[in-house]
Parts: structure tokens; C-alpha cells; sequence
């Protein structure tokens, strides 16, 4: 647990590439469906998604992200298949389950979104270092405020899972028994949990001290080690996906009007 | 004209009612080394913080006087303009990290953002300071996987690329092993010849006698002498204000070697010079307890075998017999002690070989089974409290091993009186300080009355009254026949306490016998990266 | 009323943040280690709002779902950062309103926390899945309300109200345990209205 953030660096260009870049990905692949509100559109993206996935090499471990979503997009096809409320145009049966046409149809549409969602989240998650993201962030007027929150919540939880261990044995080497009946289970959570609670709080204080006499929260603007280097493609990347979301936009309207 | 002037401080903290600091006044000259001295809750950190001041702004309260830092206010500068001047560094390794960088480069690059410090200057101050500190090399590592003093070494390079004129030492050491603290004072040794104004609180006073300029000798609040360390650890009255003078003091006193200008020698080299000069001997102290065997082993470990993970064996082909004494283990972070008492108290399975517990293979019992057997104070006491008042807490062992309701709270009333907590039974223990907290860890597991108590590091923050508590408990288990097993940075205390002692070093056993012999043994303590304790030390020394 | 939104962004306040979406992290890890039928995913949200006010608690709970989602990848958690920042948001308005106090208060501080929680996971239900939650009882719920041909919006409400609310209740009174131990020196800190007073 080393490790926090999927994010690994295999140095591919996806890598490389401006963590705004890859957010304007996100929002492209998710919005160019549902504003062009055609079903065939979702395929289009995710097979997109799949293929930029494989070009940066990270497409296997993309699989465990899209895996654990199975069980709800299940879940959904059967519950809307069967219940959907319009269901009128029995599709096809299975024993005594009659799935419908509009159902099922409907459970596509929510099933594609969500694996189009997972896929280009994925692409973003995977190839991004979450430092390098909120530096950028903090470079365009972000405050740093919030980029300490987030980078320090990668470094603090693998502590605090290492202390949770600990107060885990501490307590059992004082006879606190963690298996059993639930009410066994039950009498364990307070002494877990209080102690993670409690000294979570009092390194927060020592934490705190630690950051003020380091100069943390002063007016001045704050400044940097490294300058990015801009990937070249990230201006022309950026501005085709922009152009794409106008596209859909406009043609959304044009087939409305 | 002073750097650092205190007028009629006086501050409480939100929530209490006595004064923290009760009216000091003082001055410090710019270049000084000033220590600070005085029993656990004399106020040493308050009047520290005070000079950056997180007393008031931080910690709020109730406050009144002055205190200014070449003419700044510091009640009402901010501290984060405050510490371009004054850089303060405390005793937790770990939190002073700021956990904002991925690597030892980046967090000392924190301090240096926040002053928008151009980024070319940023890299020269961090190689300097990195190099200065002997860290360069670990400056793409994880802060955070670094060992201890490696960390105060990175949160000291942290303060310094910052530039103070002032800098804060807060017991720096307090939580380190023996190497990690002479990591740090050579540190402190670079930073005396720096032209650094500085303020160490510290209860290594060995090494206040050896740095300060001065020493500011506080108790409840109220600073009782303000003098050069050989008047301070003159006085008759130090030990009834919590505080132990050097060991070389108490020799010279003991021999009534006083120096021309009527005070005790209280440095190593001023102590062999005035034995030398005057000609006297120094006799050895009867060296306690021999190692005669007492009764029937406790635990019997044979060709243990231990590993985390395939790559790294921590233990191969071990073999330990412990019977009563008390036994202090004694080595560096990574030689494998703590592991060594995880595995007698079963909280680790052995990968091979088998560990006896009396007449019983412990490798099949669970922690649970073993609980009312071998009872184990953890390090941190903040790992272990939860209940609202210090007597509950201290119950919740006992009644967990089956005890009555009125045999647990008999024995821990009991513990709590051993370990200096008579009246404080229902207070909050989190209204404790650390050092009580961890007496309340320690009572906690005491009067659960198992046969064996095994403490890991039971002197850290502790001071001088704290640490005489701890060697009277040892005692005590002891001559009731209990096996106390200590793992211990602190030689001196271990000298003092112990009957046995055991040197570690990467996973094996170096060394087995009396303190007198251990640490008479120069390879080993060598090899195990070990100092002597200080009259040792002194012996050593004289008889060349 | 402004006052129960006074905020201040102290080094104290915004070192919270993290060490509460730990607490929530930690909080659920310890629910599945013990095999307790709860999430207990969000002490940390209700300690943020508790000891930093409302504004505090809705950030702990809004960052706790991004962070988690932007890190595992897992949006369904993304989605979710709404309802974790009314958590937050609720629990610190009542909090401050006084409504922690005494245990019997803060149940009435859990029922809205539960309540922020189904109010406004509902709508996500419907919009994103359909209704379901992904829970197994609470969407063999919602599976008997579609078959008896109640709308979607009263079977999803159903739905997260017995998922939700159970949990919601266990964590408030949890939290309302923990702070009732937790010492004046601590909770000071986060005390907006403490000003230095002066001795002379």
C-alpha cells in the first residue's frame, strides 16, 4: 500500500502530455454522447477510448476498473429489462423472465455511459501523477490551500493504514478479540476506532505547526521548481476536441430545429 | 542590544486553569546557545513556541506580556512571516513532514514555495543545505520511507534553506535510536560554528553541558535560574525540580571535585582533566547482580526463522533462552528487536522453528491465548486509548482476560499508583501529556498481571522523574517474578535497571550478559553501532 | 444564521481535510476487516463538519469522493461526491446548531444527515443507474416496488432510505462518541470564535 495512485509512469506520450489535455478528454467523451443523444455514439467513444488506452500501453491495467463495474451494468439490465416502466415490446424470454425491448434498450444507454464514463477516467487516472496535475492547477491560480490537501491525502493514508495495523495488535494483545459472533465484532469497532480517530487529530496538530513554520498559507504567490514542458501536441489535441464538442453541439441543435 | 527579549509572559492554554508560563522576563544575546531544562509540563515548549508565536496565535487562550524578535511582536506578527526569522524543529519525525512532496527534494522545497523563492535560488539553497546535512543522497526518496534521523535530518534541512536567525530545537532526539541522535547532534555541531542564535530544549543534559551557552532552568511555569550549565547543574535542589544532573556532575559531586570558581565539572573532558589534576582515583562501582541464571527459562526459541517477505530474512536459525532477569535488548532501528518480541508475544508466526513459552509451543496460540500470559506495552500509547477516563482504560485488559470487575479494578488502581497516576483515575486520558499517556499505556498492560511484561521503548519522553517511575515498576515486576523484556535506546538507563542484556544487530544476537560486560565489549557496541553509556564512558577514559 | 457558516482556513483547519477523508478510508476498512454489516464511510465527513463547520465538512466530503474517484478510476464514487458534500454540509449546520450536544441530539443530527444522504442520492440513482443503488437488499427493494409497478422515484427513495439511513445513524452517534472524548486542547483549534484573551 505503498502506493496510493494508480497512476504509473511507463513514459509513453500519453504520459507526457498535459494533464488539461486529458481532462478536456474526459469531458469530450463523455458529453459527445449524451448531447448527441445517438446510442451508436457510445460505442464510437469507447472504442476510442480503448484504442488510446492501448497506444499508451496501460490497457491491461485499465481491465480491473471496467471489471468491477460488471456487476452493476448486470444488476441494471436485469432490473430494467424486466421492470422498466414503458416496457411494451417483449424482446425475448428466458424460463419465466420476460425482458423487454424498451428496457433492455433503456440498460444499454446507462450500461454504455458508464463503461464510456469508467474508460475515459481511466485513460486520465493511469497516465497522470496526481502531484503533477495539482502543480498545474496550482500554476494557473489554484489555490495552494487546496493542492496540499490533495497531494497530502496520498501521503497520509498509507500511514494511517500502517497505524491502523498496529492499533489493531495493541488492542488484541490486551485480549480484544476481532472474529467471532457479531456482537464480538461489534464491542472491536470502538477500540479501533477511536484510537485511529483520536491520533489522527493530534498528528493533525503537530502537522499543522509543522506546516505554519514552513510558511504555509502566506499571501505572496508562491512559486515553482520546474517549468512544464508543453507536449507539442497538446494545443492541437486541445483544440480538435473542443472543435468535436462544438460539432455535436451544433448538430444537437440543427437536428432539433 | 538582545535578539530575543521576554517581558512579563504570562499564557494559559484554552480549557485549563493554571498559567503554562507565569511571568517570565528575559533576554537572549544574538549568536547564544541557550538550553532549556525542567520536568515534563514546566512550560519549555510553551516558552518556545511563544518565540514564533504559535503561543497565542495558534493554540488561542489566554495571554499577557511581551515578546519580541528583533523588535517584532511575535503575539501578533503572523507565524508564517515569523519564520523567515525563527525556524522551529520538534520532536516527531513524522509529522514534521509536511506530506504535501513525494520526495526528500520536494519537501524541502516546501518552506521555499511558500516564500515564492525564485526557483534558481531554491536549487542552490536546497543543495546546500542537503549536502550540508549529508542527505544529498537520499534527495529522490520517499520522505516518509526514510528512517528517523534521516527524517528530523530532512525537517532540520527544511528549516535551515528558510534562512532564520533563530532556531528552535525541541528535544530533536527524543524519539530516535542512538545512531538517528548522533545523526542529529552532529548536525547541531555544524550549526554552533553557523553564527545561529539557538534554543535547544533537550533531557540528554550531557549534551546540554556540552553545547549551551547558557541554560534556562524552568519549573511550573516559572524560570527559577537563568546561569552557564556548569552553575545550573551545580545547584542542590536540581533533582527536586525533576531534573538530573550530567553524569559527569554527579561523580564530581560524589568525589567532591570542585572546580577554582566553586562549581562541578559537568562535560566528559572537564570531568577526566579535574580527576587527573587532582589526583584522584576513580573506583568502579560494584557491577550488580552477576549473570547467575535465575529459576527455569521463560522462553526457549529454537532455529527460529523469520522473514516479511522472500527477499528480506530478518531472523535465520535463531536461538534465545530468557529466564527472569530483567532483560533490556539493545541495538538500531532494522536490527530485528522489535520483531524478536512480536514473536514471543505472538503477534508473528515464526516461518520456522519453534518458540516455547514455558512448557508450551506458543506457535500454535493465538494473540488472544496469549493475552493474560505476556502482556505488551506498545511504543505508541496513542495506538491503544480509547476509553474517557485513565481508571476504564486501564480496566479494559484485565476484564477482557476474565477478570472481575473488582480484581481489575483493584489491580488497576494498583498500576496506576506503580506508575505515578494516584488521583488522576478519572481524568480523560487525553487531557494527559504524552509522558502520563504513556504511563496510562503501561499501567494498562501492568494490571492485566501477566507473567511476562514486555515494553518497547518505555523511557521516550520521559524525564528524570518519569524514567526513576519506570526503573522502580522493573524493579518491582521483578522481585514479584515477573520477566520484564525492554527494548531500550537509552544506555544509561539500561545500565541501570537491567540485569541482562542483549546487543542486536541485523537479525542476530551479538552479545549476552550483564550490562558491566556488554558494555565493556567495544567491537560489539562497534558493530551494533552502539555508544557507551556515559560513566562507562568516563571509566574507559580514566583508565587509559 | 451566518454564523453557523463562519469558516476559517487556518493551517489547522485545511491539515484537517485530509486526515478526515483518512478517517472515512480507514473507518470503511475497518467495517469490512471486522465483517460489520456497514460502510462507515464517512466518520471522517461528519468529524470535517462537526469540528470545522458545515463549509469544512461538505469540502471533507466532496474532496474524499473526487480524490477516490479520480485515484481507483471508479466514477461511480465521482458521482457520489454530491451526497457526500450534503452530508458534510447537513451534520456541520446541525452540529453547529447545537444538535451534538447530548446523544438524543445528535440522533436527530443523524436522521438528517441520513436524510441529506437519500434526498439527494436519489436523483443520481435514477438518473445514472435507473434507481439501483448496488446494494443487494436495498435494490431487492427496489426490484419488489418496479415489479408492483410503483414509480422508479419511490422505489429508488426506498431503495437508498434502507441503505442509507441505518448507517448514517451508527456513524453520527460513532462520531458523537469519539468528540465527546476528544480534549479541549484539540478541539480548540478548530473553535472559530476563540480569540486570544490578555492577561494584562
Amino acid at each position: 500500500m505503498g502506493n496510493f495512485s494508480l497512476y504509473v509512469d511507463n513514459g509513453t506520450w500519453l504520459n507526457k502530455m498535459h494533464p488539461y489535455t486529458k481532462l478536456l478528454y474526459i469531458l469530450a467523451a463523455i458529453c459527445i454522447p449524451l448531447i448527441g443523444g445517438k446510442l451508436w455514439l457510445f460505442p464510437l467513444m469507447i472504442l476510442c477510448s480503448i484504442c488510446l488506452l492501448a497506444c499508451g500501453r496501460t490497457l491491461k491495467r485499465a481491465l480491473p476498473l471496467v471489471a468491477f463495474s460488471f456487476t452493476l451494468i448486470v444488476v441494471i439490465f436485469l432490473i430494467q429489462g424486466l421492470f422498466y416502466h414503458s416496457n411494451e415490446n417483449v424482446l425475448f424470454k428466458v424460463w419465466i423472465l420476460t425482458f423487454y425491448k424498451e428496457g433492455v434498450l433503456y440498460a444499454a444507454h446507462i450500461g454504455l455511459n458508464i463503461l464510456n464514463m469508467l474508460l475515459s477516467f481511466a485513460l486520465f487516472v493511469l497516465t497522470t501523477s496526481p502531484q503533477e496535475l495539482v502543480e498545474e492547477l496550482e500554476k494557473s491560480g489554484f489555490s495552494p490551500k487546496f493542492g496540499y490537501i490533495i497531494n497530502s491525502v496520498f501521503q497520509i493514508i498509507p500511514q494511517m493504514m500502517k497505524s491502523k495495523d498496529t492499533i489493531m495488535d495493541a488492542q488484541r494483545s490486551r485480549g480484544m478479540e476481532t472474529e467471532g459472533k457479531l456482537l464480538v465484532r461489534v464491542k472491536a469497532l470502538f477500540p479501533m476506532i477511536s484510537p485511529v480517530v483520536m491520533s489522527s487529530l493530534i498528528n493533525t496538530r503537530e502537522r499543522a505547526i509543522a506546516l505554519e513554520v514552513r510558511g504555509f498559507g502566506r499571501k505572496n504567490k508562491k512559486s515553482f521548481l520546474s517549468e512544464r514542458p508543453k507536449h507539442k501536441g497538446d494545443r492541437a489535441i486541445g483544440a480538435f476536441l473542443v472543435l468535436l464538442i462544438i460539432l455535436v453541439i451544433v448538430w444537437r441543435i440543427a437536428s432539433c430545429l | 542590544m538582545p535578539v530575543i527579549s521576554i517581558e512579563n509572559l504570562k499564557y494559559r492554554y484554552p480549557g485549563t486553569k493554571h498559567l503554562a508560563i507565569d511571568d517570565i522576563s528575559l533576554t537572549i544575546e544574538k549568536g547564544e546557545f541557550i538550553g532549556i531544562v525542567g520536568q515534563n509540563g514546566a512550560g519549555k515548549s510553551t516558552l518556545s513556541q511563544a518565540m514564533i508565536g504559535l503561543v497565542p496565535q495558534f493554540y488561542k487562550g489566554a495571554y499577557g506580556g511581551k515578546v519580541t524578535v528583533d523588535g517584532i511582536r511575535t503575539d501578533t506578527c503572523p507565524v508564517e512571516e515569523m519564520c523567515e526569522k525563527v525556524g522551529l524543529i520538534f520532536q516527531n519525525p513524522f509529522n514534521q513532514l509536511s506530506g504535501a512532496a513525494e520526495t526528500v527534494y520536494g519537501e524541502v522545497a516546501f518552506g521555499l514555495q511558500n516564500l515564492g523563492i525564485p526557483a534558481q535560488e531554491m536549487k542552490e539553497r536546497i543543495e546546500k543545505a542537503l549536502k550540508q546535512l549529508d542527505i544529498w543522497q537520499y534527495r529522490n526518496r520517499n520522505p516518509f520511507n526514510l528512517s528517523g534521523g534521516q527524517m528530523q535530518r530532512v525537517a532540520i534541512a527544511s528549516i535551515l534553506v528558510m534562512q532564520p536567525e533563530i532556531i528552535i530545537l525541541d528535544e530533536p532526539t527524543s524519539q530516535l535510536d542512538p545512531e538517528g541522535t548522533e545523526e542529529v547532534f552532529r548536525v547541531v555541531d555544524t550549526l554552533t560554528s553557523a553564527g545561529f542564535t539557538i534554543i535547544m530544549i533537550e533531557q540528554k543534559l550531557e549534551k546540554m553541558a556540552k553545547y549551551c551557552d547558557r541554560l534556562i532552568l524552568m519549573s511550573k511555569g516559572k524560570v527559577i535560574d537563568f546561569d552557564t550549565p556548569e552553575k545550573i547543574f551545580s545547584r542542590d535542589d536540581l533533582e527536586k525540580l525533576g531534573v538530573q544532573p550530567p553524569a559527569y556532575t554527579r561523580i564530581c559531586r560524589q568525589y567532591g571535585l570542585k572546580k577554582e570558581d566553586g562549581t562541578y565539572p559537568v562535560t566528559l573532558e572537564d570531568t577526566i582533566n579535574i580527576f587527573k589534576e587532582k589526583g584522584v582515583k576513580l573506583r568502579r562501582p560494584e557491577s550488580g547482580k552477576d549473570a547467575a541464571e535465575l529459576g527455569h527459562n521463560v522462553f526457549r526459541a529454537e532455529n527460529l526463522d523469520f522473514s516479511y517477505n522472500e527477499n528480506v530474512h530478518i531472523f535465520e536459525n535463531l536461538n534465545l533462552l530468557l529466564d527472569k532477569r530483567a532483560t533490556a535488548i539493545i541495538g538500531q532501528n532494522g536490527a530485528g528487536k522489535t520483531t524478536l518480541v512480536r514473536l514471543l508475544k505472538g503477534l508473528l508466526k515464526p516461518q520456522g522453528g519453534r518458540i516455547w513459552f514455558g512448557e508450551d509451543d506458543i506457535s500454535g496460540k493465538t494473540v488472544a491465548m496469549l493475552a493474560d500470559k505476556v502482556g505488551y506495552v506498545f511504543q505508541n500509547p496513542d495506538d491503544q486509548i480509547f476509553k474517557y477516563k485513565v481508571l476504564d482504560e486501564v480496566m479494559y485488559g484485565p476484564l477482557n482476560i476474565g477478570m472481575s470487575e473488582e480484581t481489575a479494578r483493584e489491580k488497576s488502581l494498583k498500576a496506576l499508583e506503580l506508575m505515578g497516576l494516584k488521583g488522576k483515575e478519572k481524568m480523560n486520558p487525553y487531557d494527559l501529556e504524552l509522558n502520563e499517556r504513556k504511563m496510562t499505556a503501561i499501567a494498562s498492560v501492568i494490571a492485566m498481571d501477566t507473567d511476562v511484561v514486555i515494553l518497547d521503548e518505555p523511557t521516550i519522553a520521559q524525564d528524570y522523574p518519569g524514567r526513576q517511575l519506570i526503573g522502580n515498576m522493573i524493579r518491582e515486576l521483578s522481585e514479584a517474578g515477573k520477566l520484564v523484556i525492554a527494548i531500550l535506546h537509552d544506555m544509561d538507563f539500561v545500565e541501570e535497571n537491567f540485569d541482562r542484556v542483549i546487543v542486536m544487530a541485523h537479525g542476530k544476537l551479538l552479545c549476552d550478559g550483564t550490562s558491566a560486560q556488554v558494555f565493556s565489549e567495544d567491537d560489539v557496541l562497534k558493530e551494533a553501532r552502539l555508544q557507551k553509556p556515559y560513566l562507562t564512558e568516563l571509566f574507559t577514559k580514566l583508565e587509559q | 444564521m451566518g454564523n453557523v457558516f463562519k469558516t476559517k482556513l487556518t493551517a489547522a483547519t485545511i491539515v484537517l481535510i485530509p486526515a478526515c477523508i483518512g478517517i472515512n478510508y480507514l473507518g470503511k476498512l475497518i467495517a469490512s476487516v471486522l465483517k460489520l454489516p456497514l460502510w462507515l464511510d464517512s466518520i471522517g465527513t461528519c468529524i470535517g463538519g462537526c469540528l470545522g463547520g458545515p463549509i469544512i465538512g461538505a469540502i471533507c466530503g466532496a474532496l474524499n469522493n473526487l480524490i477516490y474517484g479520480l485515484t481507483t478510476g471508479d466514477n461511480i464514487t465521482l458521482i457520489y461526491a454530491l451526497t457526500s458534500l450534503g452530508i458534510g454540509l447537513v451534520v456541520g449546520i446541525l452540529a453547529r446548531l447545537g444538535f451534538m450536544e447530548t446523544l438524543t441530539k445528535s440522533l436527530i443530527c443523524a436522521v438528517g444527515g441520513g436524510l441529506a444522504a437519500v434526498v439527494i442520492s436519489t436523483p443520481l440513482n435514477v438518473i445514472f443507474w435507473g434507481g439501483t443503488t448496488g446494494n443487494v437488499w436495498g435494490d431487492a427493494l427496489f426490484t419488489v416496488t418496479q415489479a408492483n409497478g410503483m414509480s422508479v422515484w419511490i422505489g429508488s427513495f426506498l431503495d437508498e432510505l434502507v441503505v442509507d439511513v441505518p448507517d448514517k445513524l451508527i456513524t453520527v452517534v460513532i462520531v458523537y462518541l469519539l468528540l465527546k472524548g476528544a480534549p479541549k486542547k484539540l478541539t480548540s483549534l478548530y473553535d472559530v470564535n476563540a480569540e486570544v484573551e490578555r492577561l494584562d
